[in-house]
């Protein structure tokens, strides 16, 4: 199992603060598909993912018990 | 004055030594809005040798509650936040040679600035200008700051050429997301946060204490109580077109820059941004009509109307900002909205 993390607007878009979700074995880019399925998230392909707490880019394959956190670039100044 | 400085001196990092150092050193900020009137206190109050800042924006009534350098005078006279930016910071500190910019900061614009500067500070409103002052920094081999905020979040991220990843490895594309200040709002606290982390790495960059440089990627929510900080060891990519072996510095090339056309005797602007993904016009309808925009649509465009603004955004990410001919104005309402 897996835990995944929302931040910033992704938290109010997907409801929940963090998941449950089997994503061992998928890769970044795979688990944001998912995601954004479940949780009706437009814009999760620009998000940041970390594997626990380590910047992961779409290619990288998720273990079991990694957390993993979605983080949305913020434009505003 | 000779106590100037002594709190600042006083503490040990920075010394006499460090003082001399930032009182010889030349920073730009890009952006006068939020993030931009605070850092550039924070850098004239610390006593740099010389700051130039840029905005292509005038002060309106909405800035007043979190863009600390401005004040109502400065509404009423409809003053740009550069020109107000610079009488204010004159009077905060006459050490410092202020060098103001009214203007749209355009990868010729960066290049032109980017000469003899010391480090960039990141205070702008768009990804755009971002990618192209990521570019800018790698190519001149200038340290930049990337911060930004929105609602009760931000985030900070410090790009050292040569050394870090860049914004590029990041994001590889330029997000578009339809969540700014205009649309979700933002809190004063969540721009001082994003400016203390800005701030505090300026100040290790100006006095040369890299060791002390948070290499990490910095994120809050305020009012969820949120901080997190995203190590960036593995984030560097050796293809990156901006600071990879081969670097082309793509977003400093016209192909990758959006694309404002006058129409003529429309009195409408076309903005047209480079490989957009795409917007969600259903959730950029509700969020105008909870900022009071009168919305009508269809599955291809939506248009939007309140007061004197009008315009219709295609799905593309394309708009068309009707009642003004003015290039900077329209790029400015459009980035507003869309980031």
């Amino acid at each position: 199992m897996n835990k995944v993390l929302f931040f910033a607007h992704l938290r109010d878009e997907a409801g929940v603060e963090s998941a449950e979700i089997e994503a061992a074995g998928k890769t970044v880019a795979q688990l944001k598909e998912i995601v954004a399925e479940t949780y009706k998230l437009g814009k999760l392909d620009s998000a940041m993912a970390a594997i626990n707490e380590e910047f992961a880019p779409n290619e990288e394959v998720i273990q079991e018990g990694d957390v993993i956190a979605f983080i949305p670039p913020v434009s505003g100044g | 004055m000779s106590t100037r400085y002594s709190r600042q001196t006083l503490f040990p990092p920075i010394g006499k030594e460090g003082q001399e150092k930032i009182s010889s050193k030349h920073v730009l900020i890009i952006g006068a809005g939020a993030l931009g009137s605070g850092n550039a206190e924070v850098m004239t109050r610390a006593g740099v040798g010389k700051l130039t800042i840029i905005d292509r924006d005038y002060v309106e009534a909405s800035n007043l509650q979190r863009q600390q350098l401005y004040t109502e005078q400065d509404v009423a006279d409809k003053l740009p936040k550069a020109a107000a930016a610079e009488k204010r910071l004159r009077t905060i500190n006459s050490d410092v040679e202020i060098v103001a910019l009214i203007g749209d900061a355009t990868p010729e614009k960066l290049a032109e600035l980017a000469e003899g500067v010391d480090l960039i500070l990141d205070s702008t409103d768009n990804f755009e200008t971002r990618m192209a002052i990521n570019d800018i920094a790698q190519k001149y081999k200038i340290p930049w700051i990337y911060g930004a905020c929105v609602a009760s979040f931000g985030m900070s991220f410090t790009v050292i050429p040569g050394v870090t990843p860049c914004l590029n490895c990041l994001l590889k594309t330029v997000p578009i997301q339809g969540l700014t200040c205009d649309t979700g709002g933002i809190i004063g606290p969540a721009v001082q946060m994003a400016i203390a982390h800005q701030t505090a790495e300026a100040l290790k960059i100006l006095v040369e204490d890299w060791e002390a440089v948070r290499a990490s990627f910095v994120s809050f929510d305020l009012w969820r109580n949120q901080y997190t900080s995203m190590k960036m060891g593995r984030a560097k990519d050796p293809g990156c077109l901006s600071c990879g072996e081969h670097p082309e510095y793509p977003y400093l090339s016209a192909e990758n820059m959006t694309k404002t056309t006058v129409l003529c005797g429309r009195d409408t602007v076309q903005i047209r941004p480079p490989h957009s993904e795409g917007v969600d016009l259903s959730d950029m309808a509700a969020r105008l009509k909870a900022l009071g925009y009168e919305v009508k649509g269809n599955p291809y465009l939506l248009s939007a109307e309140m007061d004197e603004n009008r315009f219709v955004l295609f799905q593309d990410g394309r708009a068309l900002i009707h009642g003004t001919k003015d290039l900077a104005q329209a790029k400015s309402i459009y980035n507003r909205l869309l980031g």
